[in-house]
C-alpha cells in the first residue's frame, strides 16, 4: 500500500521539469482529480443502488432486466433528490 | 533513447519526470479504484452469500461470492453510465453551472 508513494520520492527529480512540462502535468492532475471524484461518486452510488435493487439471492453474474432498470432509476432519482436539497437550502437562504 | 541517465537511474522514472509522475497518479488512482471495489464487493457479497457463517466457506458460497462479484461489477457499469450520462445531459443544459458532487 505503501510502496508507490515512497518510489515518487526516491526515484523522480522533478527539477528538471521544463515549464511546459509542468503546465501539461498540472493539467494532467486536474483531469485525473476530476475522474476520481467521478468514480468516488460511482462507488458510493453503487453502493446505494446495490441495496435498493438487488434484494433477492444471487443467481446468476448478471443484473435482471429488473435490477438494471432499478438501477437506472436509482441513479436518475438519487441526483434528482440532490438537486431538490440544493435548491431547497438556496431557497432557505434566500429567505434569511 | 540514447539518453544516458536511461542507464544510471530506475528506468523511465529518473529520464523522463513528467511521464513518471504520470505513471504514478495513474497506478494510485488504479490502486484506489480497485481497494475501494473490493471493498464493497466484499461487504455486499458477504452480506448475499454468507448469512451464517460456518467453519469454512462452501463451496455454494463459493459459486455465489464469483457471481455476486461479477453482478457487482455489472451494476457498477450500470450506473457508470447511467450517472456519466446525467452529468453530460446537465452540462447540456446550464453551461457553467454548478458540479453535483
Amino acid at each position: 500500500m505503501d510502496s508507490p508513494t515512497s518510489s515518487l520520492e526516491q526515484n523522480i527529480d522533478l527539477s528538471k521539469l521544463s515549464e511546459n512540462d509542468k503546465k501539461e502535468l498540472q493539467q494532467f492532475i486536474v483531469n485525473e482529480s476530476q475522474k476520481a471524484r467521478i468514480q468516488q461518486s460511482v462507488h458510493s452510488l453503487t453502493d446505494i443502488c446495490w441495496k435498493k435493487c438487488v434484494t433477492g439471492t444471487i443467481r446468476s453474474g448478471k443484473l435482471d432486466r429488473n435490477e438494471e432498470t432499478c438501477a437506472q432509476n436509482c441513479v436518475d432519482r438519487f441526483l434528482d433528490a440532490n438537486m431538490t436539497v440544493i435548491r431547497h437550502l438556496d431557497n432557505m437562504r434566500n429567505q434569511s | 533513447m540514447d539518453n544516458i541517465s536511461n542507464g544510471l537511474g530506475f528506468g523511465a522514472s529518473s529520464s523522463d519526470p513528467k511521464a513518471a509522475v504520470m505513471n504514478q497518479i495513474r497506478q494510485e488512482a488504479a490502486m484506489t479504484n480497485a481497494r475501494q471495489l473490493i471493498e464493497k464487493v466484499n461487504e455486499h457479497c458477504f452480506e448475499k452469500c454468507v448469512p451464517k457463517p460456518g467453519s469454512s466457506l462452501s463451496s455454494g458460497e463459493t459459486t455465489c461470492f464469483t457471481q455476486c462479484m461479477e453482478k457487482y461489477m455489472a451494476a457498477w457499469n450500470t450506473v457508470s453510465r447511467q450517472y456519466i450520462n446525467r452529468i453530460q445531459q446537465e452540462q447540456g443544459r446550464s453551461a457553467g453551472g454548478g458540479g453535483l458532487f
